[in-house]
């Protein structure tokens, strides 16, 4: 692979605001496939989906970002963007003030009233439900004047700042303040959304494409590269022949393609590793299938469960599935989160081992048939796993060859992915091939590793409350949570609630033409206004 | 004739319905829940959940859902898609329609003038070297799967040698504002590769009916009657046998219709085609009921249409099937 090394790219988020102003105006196209098609790229409106943050992000600017190393709890380490600077008034308290350059697209100023409309929005259960969750600690937002917003907090916690600018970039209330807010996902305003970032979304194609337009009234600098199209192609075959027959200029990680040894040397790409929030793991189940309100017969047992952790080749198997930069992971921790939440070392690939925890346990192959048993039962479990996610069927019939060899009967159940979630959610399997997207600070491990996560999200009822507290106490724990976080991962990794194959870090395959490159770990192409096309390289469609 | 078009069409309205009714129900008894994917990554109240549960009518027993459903389809609202953030199916598949006729209609023109052609070529060379050459050929190409061939077809033309489009229905660098001349030369590049898939995948068939069809017209009594009566070979073959095969061979046309909508879901996937199809497979993907009973609305109308208007135009060619 021609690569650029991780830390070159790390470095590389430094970058300034100002750089773009720098650039000619008016010299790049930059065309992206992707698998997915953003159908509501405006705050408050989507879940956490990748693909319709990364547009969003482009059309609407947030009050600050996290900062290059996407330190959730490091206030210094956020950047200005919409708001120019914040303080604090007391440890509840936070103030903006909003940079006075700053407009929507249709002209008119961004407001603390739009920011104030947008988080208020984002904290009412019955429009977001989801974020109101996350958002639950600010108790008050209030604009105080035109460029002036005051956030309050029900407590003091090192993430104020985050969750005061991440989940709910401003909003134009001088447009949606009318809208009835039930029905702003099917208003015009989804499909002609007026931001303030450095892009405007200037056409769409239903399944096709959209594209988006630099606004060259951009208060930061108008983007050098002048439109940014996204093709949407769900089929990895598909995505593969756009790249190959030169149709576009980046894919978001080669090694969710067919057959990447295709493209892992293009001689006109550049190829970036950059750690992702995508973790990929076996749930085991702690309950009962049978009878939720009981132990799991079999993997109730702890140490049952790091044996089955030992005996299966996690490393081979992840970077198999989603390439050589994959990490295995001890926690549920993503390659971006493990970070700042740096997980304990991770279990070895070590079948002797596994096998004496199982003697200890009396799992032993008593009537010589190669299969453990244990008071004439058979070590056999069920592993469901989405039919149509390829990667995941891939890692089952690997774990299911590997515990075969070793003696653990595992039969796979391939299921359409609603029955799985159904499934999933009501607690009536073993093991499952599950995957999720994390949100980019380790307080995240709430949502699926605590007491209180629901089924929906912690479908194993893994619970440890000495990790709860941990977690909770790291929340408010100011300046430094890390050892706490660092503890509770360390506990979980323990408790091996689950099989964990993969912390991905996807790489992303960009034309060479492109300069001045940051892609965002949390937003890959949130930076785009910040590049431009090295002179004398562009192609056709940069000119067009 | 009156009667039997009548009592034809009835029949066809009932079959429709009870089709779609089927379906319905169906659908509700697969297992999987539209709103599962909802929490997939961060929890979702479960008072929440309950709250788009009713939006969606959910919560209403199925009978109930029905009655809704018909009630909206008088009005010709075909209700909102789950999956899709409320957006209404009528312009989703309003939207998908055109393209999807586009390539069902290319391909199946293409597949009927080849397949008729290449049917009654063989049927007339019967034996020869020829014949079972071009007959070997299509059955294989009946037997590819088509998006093994589609994959080819991108590879060789579209990677190596460049000459047509992998995917898309126009190029992403076509202005909204261009011409209808514009847009037509600009679609029919990329409209060669599906359709030639669509095609060849289904020419055997068509071919191989011709074929069999056109060879017991051949050996019928008029046929023998007329080359004794020393008529010329074509018009033998054109005026007699000819029409005699263009039963079955309508039949296969009510049978192929349903592609004019349905499209391929594969060939619609591997070059990115904006059709229903995929669509479709979507939708059933992620239970969204709308959108599947949208897409299902017309596809069955089509398979019912086709089959209609193919006994209509048997009949009308046929006079021993107008008397009877």
């Amino acid at each position: 692979m021609r690569g650029r090394p991780l830390f070159l790219t790390l470095c590389l988020f430094s970058s300034g605001p100002s750089l773009a102003a720098q650039q000619p105006i008016g010299t790049g196209t930059l065309v992206v496939a992707g698998p997915r098609e953003a159908l509501s790229p405006v705050p408050t409106l989507w879940r956490n989906e990748q693909f319709n943050r990364e547009i969003s992000d482009l059309i609407f600017l947030r009050l600050a970002d996290v900062g290059p190393e996407v330190s959730t709890t490091n206030e210094r380490s956020f950047l200005p963007r919409l708001a120019r600077r914040w303080t604090r008034r007391d440890p509840r308290t936070l103030v903006f003030e909003l940079d006075p350059r700053a407009t929507w697209q249709d002209g008119r100023p961004v407001t603390a009233m739009d920011a104030a409309f947008a988080l208020n929005r984002a904290r009412d259960p019955k429009l977001s439900p989801q974020l109101a969750t996350l958002l639950r600690r600010i108790s008050t937002v209030t604009a105080n004047d035109a460029r002036h917003l005051t956030v309050r907090f029900t407590e003091a916690y090192p993430e104020q700042l985050y969750d005061a600018v991440y989940h709910a970039p401003p909003l134009p209330a001088h447009l949606l303040a009318s809208i009835i807010p039930e029905s702003l996902a099917t208003s015009a305003f989804i499909q002609q959304p007026v931001g303030n970032g450095p892009y405007r979304l200037s056409r769409r194609a239903p399944g096709t494409l959209l594209e988006l337009a630099a606004d060259t009234s951009f208060f930061l600098g108008t983007p050098a590269v002048r439109r940014i199209l996204f093709l949407v192609a769900a089929d990895g075959e598909a995505r593969l022949n756009l790249l190959l027959s030169g149709t576009v200029d980046a894919v978001d990680n080669i090694y969710a393609l067919p057959n990447p040894g295709r493209i892992d040397k293009l001689p006109d790409f550049f190829y970036y590793p950059v750690p992702g929030l995508n973790l990929q793991y076996a749930t085991l189940n702690l309950r009962n299938p049978a009878d939720t309100s009981q132990p799991h017969p079999i993997l109730a047992d702890p140490v049952l469960r790091r044996a089955l952790v030992l005996a299966f080749d996690r490393e081979t198997v992840s970077k198999l599935a989603f390439g050589p930069f994959t990490r295995t992971p001890s926690a549920p921790v993503s390659a971006l989160v493990g970070r700042n939440a740096a997980a304990p070392p991770t279990l070895p690939y070590d079948t002797a081992l596994a096998r004496r925890l199982l003697a200890t346990r009396g799992w032993l192959d008593h009537d010589g048939d190669g299969m453990l048993d244990k008071d004439g039962r058979k070590l056999q479990l069920t592993a469901m796993v989405p039919a149509p996610v390829a990667p995941r069927r891939q890692m089952s019939a690997q774990m299911q060859e590997a515990y075969r060899r070793f003696g653990i009967e595992l039969l796979i159940e391939p299921l359409d992915i609603p029955v799985f979630i159904e499934r999933r959610d009501a607690g009536k399997f073993d093991l499952d091939f599950y995957a999720v997207t994390q949100d980019p600070t380790p307080a995240g491990l709430s949502q699926s590793w605590s007491c209180a996560a629901p089924t929906t999200t912690n479908a194993g009822h893994y619970c440890n409350p000495i990790v709860d507290s941990l977690i909770a106490k790291a929340a408010v724990t100011s300046p430094d949570p890390g050892p706490l976080y660092r503890e509770a991962v360390r506990r979980i990794a323990d408790d091996v609630p689950a099989i964990f194959i993969a912390a991905q870090v996807p790489v992303i395959a960009l034309h060479r033409r492109f300069t001045n490159v940051t892609l965002r770990p949390e937003s890959l192409w949130a930076d785009v206004w910040q590049w431009s096309v090295v002179p004398g390289q562009q192609l056709e469609r940069d000119r067009q | 004739m009156s009667g039997w078009l009548l009592r034809r069409s009835l029949q066809a309205v009932l079959t429709y319905f009870v089709a779609v009714s089927l379906i319905f129900f169906l659908m509700r008894l697969v297992p999987g829940d539209p709103l599962a994917r909802l929490s997939d990554d961060r929890p979702m109240p479960p008072e929440a959940i309950a709250a788009l549960r009713a939006r969606y009518g959910l919560d209403q027993p199925a009978t109930r859902q029905f009655l809704v459903f018909v009630t909206q389809l008088m009005r010709g609202d075909l209700g909102r898609s789950i999956e899709r953030g409320g957006l209404p199916v009528t312009a989703l598949v309003t939207e998908r329609l055109p393209a999807t006729l586009l390539l069902g209609g290319s391909a199946l023109l293409l597949n009927l003038t080849l397949g008729l052609w290449l049917g009654a070529w063989q049927a007339t060379h019967r034996g020869t070297r020829g014949e079972r050459a071009v007959g070997a050929i299509s059955l294989a190409l009946y037997a590819m799967p088509s998006f093994w061939l589609g994959l080819v077809l991108a590879w060789a033309f579209g990677i190596k040698l460049r000459w047509l489009p992998v995917a898309f229905m126009t190029s992403p660098w076509l202005r909204p504002g261009a011409s209808f001349a514009a847009r037509a030369m600009d679609v029919l590049p990329h409209l060669v590769l599906p359709v030639l898939t669509l095609t060849l995948v289904t020419l055997g068939a068509t071919a191989r009916y011709q074929r069999g069809a056109l060879t017991e017209a051949l050996a019928l009594v008029t046929v023998r009657a007329a080359r004794s009566r020393g008529l010329s070979e074509s018009v033998i073959r054109w005026r007699y046998a000819w029409r005699a095969a263009v039963g079955p061979m309508l039949a296969l046309f009510g049978l192929w219709l349903p592609m004019l909508v349905a499209g391929s879901v594969f060939v619609e996937t591997i070059f990115v085609w904006p059709g229903l199809g995929s669509l479709a497979a979507d939708a059933i993907a992620s239970r969204d009921y709308p959108v599947i009973m949208g897409t299902t609305l017309l596809v069955s109308a089509a398979v019912v249409g086709g089959n209609l208007l193919a006994d209509v135009l048997h009949r009308w060619l046929d006079p021993r099937l107008r008397d009877a």
